[in-house]
């Protein structure tokens, strides 16, 4: 079909009829052959404007359409409805800025009216070698996978699970609860943290539309969002449990910073030095006590263990010491309680509260630097530098460590499994750090809790429900996903195999077929970012819409 | 390349050339065959009309006292034979192939790249004297002969390639065996394994590996020196002669983009090279709007992008061997241009070409801590 | 079993981050959504800063995609210049009373030419820029501030108090200037209230100590957010108020902190903040950081933190601390552990408190919600969730709740939204 150009340039009031001369715009451009018709209007995207130009393209029977306007990000949707309704495809459209790239930055009107020829020029150069392109539209699985049972997986299960959608949960342990199982209570209400887990298990366990595998992890996990292919086995099994889902929330919690790798701090060395753990399972079973059964009358509390090593504050760590205080204070009212610190680090609008009101008689507080702890008769001594820089010491009974929060032993396995990536500090790595706290680079794969980051049980919580809106929104039983449209493709004839594509491809997104030894691209995952078409050496791997002919008629035009 | 730290720890093989290293080697690789730890051999060989050299792949173990471990001239870059024999899947037979360092470092690079499968291939090189011009050679191919056997023995250059005289990693060990005839005693040479293929290699031969490099190492060592040296004076006239727009368009002044540099080039492996497709060409329109803007426009057009374009393409792997010089009809040094800027490019990335098939090429490696100088460059 | 009619329109009240979040959110899935905000524009305060960390990125680029996307959304109903007077009702059927105040420009025909600034006659304070420059009666509050549509400032506005003054129709080439616009209140009906309407910073004239009000070049945090800014008063060029270039500034911690009783977990970042914005205009700089507690929790900002050490500034843990005028400079008097020194500088920036804003506890007795002992809105119960409240259907989101970062105010936003989506099933 022969070629018909429509090229429509808008005054948009004095932003452009003022600095631009319209008329000479439309002189300069009105040569070529193909271009049928060039015209000026008031106001393009106004109600009146966007009706003239469905006009003008069915009355012209145009099959090209170039607008010279403001910039794409106000008004390129606008006009690509517009072909739309008007019949033709929406990407057999350009829209060159000669508001914002032009009007706006040139004082000289002449040389405002001269670049504005060229950036229209260049638009008309570049529609000329668009072609049409198609919405897809893809099923999509509702179903999701829960990949950890403590309080964020629990949570997560709980909001989503509902008649219309399926949730697998997967425990690598034999029971439910995780970390949060082991607290007496928790900060800063000081409820038990069993009232938490107890219910939340209950809930999981009566509802139908949850389907709870304990002692097992994820084997395999292939596909993209809206169609994951999942393969589930038990410990003791050979068999794989198979089914599909849509989306994934990894909420596999934390580990904790092992102190023997410190040991200045007598862990493992010394008796009655423990962890934070350890020292929560001794409260938890009623009696704190000391390796030798008597009990203890000074507690030195150590913060910050492995913040130097590990280049982060874990957040949780000064509050839950405070509440070891409290801990330790409920069952031996008369102990001496000191809180070995270098910042007292408390955000949020309880936790100060809180720890005005454990201070007190007995619970005092030491900034100090250059720990050590060494034995001292029966007991310890802990050896410090006070804030002066005085070196000073002080004996106790019980020594307790507050550890660094670490990613979990299986962070990097479960990574490669669900084909995100990792931080510097070894936490799933999120999208983007203030936007998008919860997505990854792999649509469809979601982290909450603290295999995120260090944080605190309402954060968790808060993940693991914003995780559940992300899906809830995103994945709707029945409705379709619709991929972007503006995708890599990789020719085949022309691609070596080569590989440098998949290597900066940060989506998961291209494959290696062995037989044909080419790259391919999944378009329903590829975001279009052009990496890989930056990357390929032969130019065998394109960008849809962004064509090196595109691109270069451009160029050809503008320098 | 701290040479000295890798060689001084590794231990060696010492065999016997009472009848020459030559055949040594040949004998060598004849045992191995006949021992079945290989089953064939890719090593040049004189052509029947006497006239040249080519790489042959030799499964008649017969036929081996025939080839030539080190020929004057290198009429195909031998990465491109083990990547013809190799890229659609390694096949089930082992194969030993005998090239230059340069060739082997290449083979390793198009390893990285998908287009070499190293599995069933151990690769063998050798210290290396130079290849002459092949112009040179073609030319009086007897007289050539006589020339390049005189310059093995006495290990001198000057008959050689310009970027061989200039060559300081013609000794390099890149890959699993190297054959070290420098600082060796009379009557004999070294067999120096580097990964645990070559050592076993040699175990299956029967070969002891016990006996101290120094001796290969110092004269080594030595001789790069004074080759490194070469390098950055010739390196540093060629940046005067070359740098800036215009002397670079007078120095291809006289391209005709034939592209056979490309074409012989190991590391230019692209079934379609960028600068022969249809992105590259435009329409009479297209060009009629270029020689309005500029005036004119020379035909064919595109020679420095091609040039520069495939400087960036291929520079971080690029292994100077010089093939490019001698494939260009119009005698422009672009092997010595290309090795210059190979220097620049894989220095700024920390990178040799060819050194480590664990080491990811540049392209596709992201490191957090690098390029700084970039980042204050747009304030 | 009684009819009860249940509606699926959600309002958000507050248009900054955490309702921005929520409305997309809640738009991807269908959902109509009344966006209530009480200023003319978008964005909320986040939008005041050039640059968040501690990526440093550029906080408008990374926000007017949102903002775009928002504006040119179908599903979502954005009433700027509006307040919410009056909710009824419960959970599935919340009846809301909305006051719109008239913009007296017309969102559809106003092109965002600015041509009806210069002819205005009317000059006062801008706002927005912390009084740091000027406005016109009619006016947007920055360059870039979306939907880009100015409003008119009826307090001081000549015509609308009496006077005959037409200069800005006139000059308005699209007929978008009404002044016969109306404020409209509104009647909505929705399923469920989300209220994310922000923060304020601590007032620091409330401590004389620190001189603020008093003392020229001693800002508040947001007062140097913009002076900082591209798009800001002085375009980014950092001077003070004599027009010289400062050589040494001190940043102070913790205003306000034991006055509020609760530490405001984003200061410290931002004061380090500031030390960057310093430091990137005049490298020379010597800047001092007091502080009580290092408080930088959060997986990527102690590199952060180091990085900023690096650059050579003085760390200062202090316990009381003071700041005068002293001749052409002003003097930091401060106690740490017992000993008194002093530094003199030639600007003081102070990072106050985040605190509820002024009017949270009106919004609160209309949402029918409570609020906590520091005014933020109050959560049921943070061990079961944070966003939801004592009334069933009304979710809270973001630093009304209490002091938070960005990360952790969006996904608020979405955990509220995957409340609503949950609660009433999959549509």
């Amino acid at each position: 079909m022969e070629r018909k150009i429509g090229v429509y340039i808008c005054e948009c009031g004095p932003n452009i009829s003022e600095k631009i001369d319209i008329d000479k715009v439309i002189d300069a451009v009105s040569l070529p052959e193909d271009v049928a018709v060039v015209k000026r209007y008031k106001l393009l995207c106004s109600v009146d404007g966007k009706k003239f130009l469905e006009d003008e393209i069915k009355k012209q029977g145009l099959t090209h359409l170039v607008i010279a306007a403001c910039s794409p990000k106000q008004h390129e949707k606008t006009f690509m409805e517009v072909c739309e309704n008007a019949g033709i495809n929406p990407y057999l459209y350009q829209l060159a800025n000669i508001r914002e790239q032009c009007a706006w930055v040139t004082d000289d009107k002449d040389e405002a009216t001269k670049k504005a020829i060229r950036l229209v020029k260049a638009a008309i150069r570049r529609v000329r070698y668009h072609f049409p392109l198609e919405k897809k539209e893809i099923a999509c699985n509702p179903d999701v996978l829960v990949i950890g049972g403590g309080v964020a997986g629990l949570e997560a299960s709980l909001q989503l699970a509902s008649s219309d959608r399926r949730v697998y949960l997967v425990e690598k342990t034999s029971s439910l609860g995780g970390m949060v199982d082991n607290f007496e209570k928790t900060f800063p209400n000081m409820q038990p943290g069993s009232n938490l887990i107890k219910q939340k298990i209950l809930d999981v366990n009566k509802n139908e539309n949850i389907k709870v595998f304990t002692d097992s992890i994820v084997e395999e996990l292939l596909g993209f969002f809206g169609s994951f292919e999942v393969k589930v086995k038990a410990k003791e099994q050979d068999a794989f449990v198979e089914f599909d889902v849509g989306a994934v929330v990894l909420a596999t919690g934390s580990s904790f910073f092992d102190p023997k790798q410190t040991p200045q701090y007598g862990y493992g060395t010394l008796d009655n030095v423990f962890t934070a753990i350890e020292f929560e399972k001794m409260n938890k079973s009623g009696k704190i006590s000391l390796k030798n059964g008597k009990t203890p009358k000074n507690v030195a509390i150590v913060h910050c263990v492995g913040r130097n090593e590990k280049g982060y504050c874990s957040q949780i760590c000064c509050m839950y010491s405070l509440k070891f205080a409290r801990y330790l204070k409920e069952k031996i009212p008369d102990v001496n309680v000191f809180h070995f610190y270098s910042d007292m680090c408390i955000p949020g609008k309880s936790q100060q509260k809180f720890y005005d009101q454990t201070k007190g008689k007995h619970i005092n507080f030491i900034r100090s630097s250059n720990i050590e702890v060494t034995k001292k008769g029966d007991n310890v001594q802990i050896n410090y530098s006070d804030e002066d820089g005085k070196a000073n010491n002080l004996p106790a009974n019980m020594v307790i460590l507050s550890p660094a929060i670490t990613p979990t032993s299986d962070s990097s396995q479960l990574a490669e499994l669900a084909g995100i990536s990792q931080d510097d500090s070894g936490f799933f790595a999120e999208e983007h750090e203030k936007l998008n706290p919860i997505s990854t680079s792999t649509e469809g794969i979601y982290i909450v809790g603290s295999a995120q980051g260090p944080k605190d049980i309402p954060d968790t919580l808060i993940q693991a429900e914003a995780a559940t809106g992300k899906i809830l929104s995103s994945l709707v039983p029945g409705r379709k996903i619709e991929p972007e449209v503006k995708v890599s493709h990789i020719s085949e004839s022309f691609c070596i195999g080569c590989k440098n594509c998949m290597s900066v491809c940060s989506y998961g997104t291209i494959t290696f077929d062995e037989e044909k030894k080419v790259c391919v691209v999944n378009e329903v995952i590829c975001r279009g970012c052009g990496n890989c078409v930056a990357a390929c050496p032969s130019g065998a791997a394109t960008l849809k819409h962004f064509t090196f002919k595109q691109l270069y008629q451009e160029i050809l035009e503008a320098v | 390349m701290s040479k000295s730290k890798e060689t001084s720890t590794i231990k060696t093989a010492v065999l016997p050339a009472k009848s020459g290293t030559k055949k040594a080697i040949l004998d060598f690789l004849k045992n191995a065959m006949d021992k079945k730890n290989f089953d064939a051999v890719i090593i040049p060989m004189r052509v029947p009309a006497g006239d040249s050299f080519v790489y042959v792949l030799i499964k008649d173990v017969s036929l081996l006292k025939d080839a030539f471990p080190l020929s004057p001239v290198m009429s195909v870059q031998g990465a491109r034979v083990v990547s013809s024999v190799t890229r659609l899947g390694k096949g089930d037979m082992k194969i030993a192939a005998v090239m230059r360092p340069c060739e082997i470092r290449a083979t390793i690079e198009l390893a990285k790249f998908g287009q070499v499968d190293l599995e069933n291939v151990t690769l063998i090189s050798m210290d290396c004297p130079g290849v002459m011009p092949i112009s040179d050679f073609l030319s009086d191919p007897e007289k050539g002969m006589k020339l390049f056997d005189d310059a093995v023995t006495s290990w001198d250059d000057s008959i050689m390639r310009p970027v061989c005289k200039i060559c300081d990693k013609s000794s390099m060990i890149a890959g699993d065996i190297h054959i070290g005839t420098l600082g060796a005693k009379k009557d004999t040479f070294f067999m120096i394994p580097k990964t645990q293929k070559g050592n076993d290699t040699l175990e299956k031969s029967d070969i002891k590996i016990d006996a101290d490099l120094d001796e290969w190492h110092n004269k080594v060592t030595t001789l790069s020196e004074e080759k490194k040296k070469k390098r950055n004076s010739a390196n540093k006239d060629l940046k005067v002669k070359t740098g800036g727009i215009d002397n670079l368009i007078d120095t291809f002044s006289q391209c005709i983009n034939c592209h056979n540099c490309m074409k012989v080039c190991p590391i230019c492996f692209c079934r379609l090279c960028y600068f022969d497709s249809e992105n590259v060409k435009h329409s009479a329109e297209n060009y009629l709007q270029i020689a309005e803007n500029k005036g004119s426009i020379r035909f064919l057009p595109d020679t420095i992008l091609f040039q520069t374009g495939r400087m960036m393409h291929m520079s971080v792997s690029c292994v100077s061997c010089g093939s490019c010089e001698d494939a260009c009809p119009a005698s422009i040094p672009v092997g010595q241009i290309f090795s210059m800027i190979a220097d620049e490019t894989q220095k700024a990335f920390d990178y040799v070409s060819g050194r480590d098939i664990n080491e990811p090429t540049p392209l596709v490696a992201y490191k957090k801590d690098e390029l700084h100088e970039m980042e204050d460059a747009h304030d | 079993m009684e009819e009860k009619e249940i509606h699926s329109d959600v309002l958000v009240i507050g248009a900054g981050l955490a309702g921005i979040e929520a409305s997309l959110l809640l738009s991807s899935s269908d959902r109509k959504v009344h966006l209530v905000e009480k200023t003319s524009y978008t964005g909320g305060t986040v939008i005041k800063f050039e640059e968040v960390f501690s990526n440093m990125e550029c906080s408008t680029c990374m926000v007017s995609p949102r903002q775009q996307e928002l504006l040119q959304d179908k599903n979502i109903n954005l009433l700027t210049l509006s307040e919410v007077e009056e909710v009824k009702g419960s959970l599935g059927n919340f009846t809301v009373k909305i006051n719109k105040k008239a913009r007296y420009v017309d969102l559809q025909n106003c092109i965002g030419c600015n041509a009806c600034f210069e002819p205005c006659p009317v000059s006062l304070k801008n706002e927005f820029e912390e009084g740091l420059s000027e406005r016109k009666a009619i006016y947007t509050p920055c360059a870039g501030a979306l939907p880009n549509v100015p409003m008119i400032d009826t307090e001081h506005c000549l015509r609308f108090n009496g006077k005959e003054c037409t200069a800005c129709q006139e000059a308005c080439m699209f007929e978008a200037i009404d002044f016969n616009q109306k404020d409209e209140q509104l009647k909505l009906n929705v399923e469920a209230i989300i209220a994310a309407t922000g923060f304020t910073l601590f007032d620091s004239k409330q401590i004389p100590k620190y001189g603020y009000g008093k003392i020229d070049d001693v800002y508040s945090a947001f007062e140097f957010e913009r002076l900082y800014a591209s798009n800001g008063p002085t375009e980014g060029k950092l001077r003070l108020k004599n027009g010289k270039t400062p050589k040494s500034a001190a940043i102070i911690h913790c205003v306000g902190r034991d006055q509020k009783g609760y530490c405001s977990s984003v200061c410290c970042l931002y004061s380090l903040k500031f030390n960057h914005y310093l430091k990137s205009k005049i490298p020379e700089m010597e800047i001092d950081e007091f502080y009580t507690d290092l408080c930088i929790p959060g997986k990527s900002h102690q590199k952060f933190y180091e990085k900023m050490k690096e650059t050579g500034t003085n760390l200062i843990r202090f316990q009381d601390i003071n700041v005068d005028k002293q001749g052409e400079g002003i003097t930091v008097t401060y106690t740490n552990g017992g000993k008194k020194s002093s530094r003199t500088v030639d600007m003081v920036i102070l990072s106050p408190a985040i605190e509820p804003r002024a009017d949270s506890s009106k919004l609160a007795k209309i949402l029918g919600i409570s609020h906590d002992d520091y005014g933020f809105f109050k959560e049921e119960d943070p061990d079961v969730s944070s966003v939801t409240t004592s009334k069933p259907g009304v979710f809270i989101a973001g630093c009304a709740q209490g002091p938070k970062n960005i990360q952790d105010s969006v996904s608020q936003a979405s955990a509220a939204v995957g409340k609503i989506l949950s609660q009433s099933g999959d549509k």
